[in-house]
């Protein structure tokens, strides 16, 4: 069986969100950053043997905001599932997780949010220990576009939640 | 005409589709997508997959802004819109190529998003760094508190032992305890001193002196110094120099004496000389210029830029050891009065350090009369009680042992609130001044303080405090001051200094 499920990754500029996007699709990553406007969409077909299903993901990159509110609503139709994507090393990017994954939730009512703080390969375990009462509490899941690290994992558990 | 130049620089930007419900392209211009009818246009880009579903919405426009479209041929970064009808007609699908606004606009966005981020790693960088200062500085402060208890004690002791019967070599080995704890008690100055300029809570206190008896008294101290170390020791004082002059003395005194026990650290053979004249008088500021010369082992110009920082030594040898703490202190001292410390040297030739520093040249200045610094005395006819509020042992040992060679003193000692409230309470036994330790094991010294100033008797509400610490930064003695401290005296203290504040403050 075939699905296509289109996923929204969202989060301030310079977090990484296209650097995951890209270690997903394309297992590359760079150093530089490129800011993204607009939107690119990129795809990445993802089988559940479990569930004899592969799952077309549709992945759309949006331009980072430092608002959720100045995110193009058209942008959000028909979305599936959320990836809202933070810098662990920026306290800017998570400063109001809370509020923004509130107006999410407000605006696509029942659509699943995984919160992710992106970047771990910069800090110590103990550093995201010390600020768990910033951002633990609300994060999903710490990955590293650069070193790979969780980034699979990310999307599989996408997939696997969507075709449930 | 007209035409042939439309049809030559117009550019076709747009391209119009019209879809079926399934998204199956039943009809399409070729403007920016070639070849595209019959298929499906999620075929096309993944972004119109996600269109699909909504090709069945009813009399709905729906745009997509910047939207970037690659079909392995062509990239264009487009606007896209999508009109559904309610009347059974067919969507509309609409793709304007405006690929070459959105790259002007990308730049801008490059430039600012660029500029945002490394402000705020800028900022982080700069939190780090202070909350590091900050850390650093406090554990400093304490560390060096900590230090005074003990040194306060062999200080005292040191002194005492003095006062015995000693022999020659007994006596030797004063002089010996007594030199070391004093340098050993100038280290932990300098480290607080330190601590005090790089928190911003070193300020200078600026009172008439005698200016040309403070120039001598240092040349007369390091003449000596010098001639022990077999050196030769000039001095030249311009005649023009002002005899008082308000400035900071013991901050003077401390920048001179630092740079004169720099040069005869790193002088072994030669000389060093001590020279200070007037550059001006002008509008009531006199401008004095001081210079130390000397012959020792010079400095490597790629070092001289380390010697005025805090902890730096460039000498690793262990004859030159040292905190480290002299050079930057002098540094600090010296830009406190909006001045510089100039250093030149010549490797294994010697140095010159220099500044001019401004005092306040007025003729009607006036210097306080100081008292003499005889020994203290005390009415003979009177016995004071004193209460001594402190935990540590040696300071306790100290104080009594102090106290008791006059012979006018009773001595209690309490270490929580409640002893010293009942012992102040005592009317049969009146306390004539407190010697109140601010850092208790469990309590703070000005909070008791401030309870003893709450005590419904007068005589027993004002009975003198005096706060013996090491913390005397500018807010600790705010806050004493607050509490209804009357005076303080900085650990590690001798004798002497305990003796003239209680004569002070005693009634």
């Amino acid at each position: 069986m075939k699905v296509s499920k289109k996923i929204v990754l969202l989060g301030h500029f310079g977090v990484g969100k296209s650097s995951l996007i890209r270690r997903f699709v394309e297992n590359t990553f760079s150093e530089n950053y490129k800011v993204t406007i607009g939107v690119h969409i990129l795809k990445k077909n993802v089988t559940i043997p479990e569930k004899n299903t592969d799952v077309s993901l549709v992945i759309w990159d949006l331009e980072g905001n430092d608002d959720i509110n100045n995110t193009r609503f058209s942008y959000l139709l028909g979305t599936n599932a959320f990836v809202y994507v933070y810098d662990v090393t920026r306290p800017a990017t998570y400063e109001n997780l809370e509020s923004e994954l509130n107006f999410l939730k407000d605006k696509q009512k029942n659509t699943p949010i995984t919160v992710v703080g992106n970047k771990e390969d910069l800090v110590t375990k103990a550093y995201i220990k010390q600020n768990s009462d910033n951002f633990g509490s609300l994060t999903d899941l710490y990955v590293s576009a650069k070193t790979g690290d969780k980034v699979d994992a990310l999307f599989s558990n996408l997939a696997e939640v969507l075709i449930k | 005409m007209l035409e042939v130049y439309k049809k030559k620089y117009t550019k076709t930007v747009l391209q119009y589709s019209i879809l079926d419900l399934d998204g199956k392209v039943l009809e399409s211009d070729n403007a920016l997508f070639s070849n595209i009818e019959n298929k499906n246009i999620g075929d096309i880009h993944p972004f119109f997959e996600t269109l699909i579903p909504l090709l069945s919405h009813k009399e709905k426009e729906t745009i997509f802004s910047c939207i970037h479209l690659n079909d392995g041929e062509k990239s264009i970064t487009s606007d896209i819109i999508l009109q559904t009808f309610s009347d059974g007609k067919n969507p509309l699908l609409i793709i304007h190529d405006l690929t070459k606004h959105y790259n002007n606009y990308q730049t801008t966005a490059q430039v600012r998003n660029e500029s945002v981020i490394n402000s705020q790693i800028l900022e982080l960088k700069n939190t780090y760094l202070k909350e590091k200062e900050a850390f650093k500085n406090i554990f400093i402060a304490n560390f060096s508190h900590e230090l005074r208890d003990p040194l306060t004690g062999i200080l005292t002791f040191t002194d005492i032992l003095s006062k015995t019967t000693l022999n020659q070599q007994q006596k030797d080995y004063v002089k010996v305890l007594n030199s070391t704890s004093g340098f050993l008690k100038k280290m932990i100055d300098d480290i607080l001193d330190i601590s005090k300029i790089e928190s911003g809570n070193l300020e200078l206190s600026i009172e008439p002196f005698q200016f040309l008896e403070l120039l001598n008294e240092i040349k007369f101290n390091y003449k000596i110094k010098a001639e022990q170390k077999g050196l030769e020791f000039n001095y030249n004082f311009d005649k023009r120099l002002p005899k008082i002059v308000g400035g900071d003395a013991k901050r003077l005194r401390q920048v001179l004496t630092n740079l004169l026990d720099n040069a005869l650290k790193f002088t072994n053979t030669g000389s060093i000389d001590f020279n200070v004249s007037l550059n001006q008088i002008r509008a009531q500021k006199a401008s004095i210029h001081f210079e130390i010369v000397d012959t020792g082992i010079g400095i490597k110009e790629e070092n001289i830029k380390d010697i005025f920082t805090s902890f730096s030594q460039v000498s690793s040898k262990e004859t030159y050891k040292g905190t480290g703490l002299g050079l930057a202190i002098v540094k600090y001292l010296v830009e406190l009065t909006n001045s510089k410390v100039t250093v030149s040297s010549q490797h294994g030739k010697g140095s010159t350090f220099s500044t001019n520093i401004n005092f306040i040249a007025n003729t009607s200045l006036v210097v306080k009369e100081l008292e003499s610094k005889q020994t203290v005395e005390f009415d003979t006819s009177k016995k004071y009680n004193i209460l001594l509020v402190e935990n540590s042992e040696i300071t306790q040992l100290s104080v009594l042992k102090i106290l008791a060679s006059q012979g006018n003193f009773f001595l209690d000692i309490a270490t929580k609130p409640e002893e010293v409230l009942a012992r102040i309470s005592n009317y049969d036994n009146e306390v004539d001044l407190v010697l109140m330790d601010i850092n208790l094991k469990d309590y703070e010294g000005d909070e008791i303080s401030k309870q003893i100033r709450k005590l419904p008797e007068r005589h027993q509400r004002k009975v003198p405090i005096i706060a013996v610490t090491a913390k005397v930064f500018k807010k600790d003695l705010k806050r004493y001051k607050k509490a209804g401290i009357n005076d303080v005296l900085k650990k590690p203290f001798n004798e002497n200094q305990l003796l003239e504040i209680i004569a002070k403050n005693l009634k």
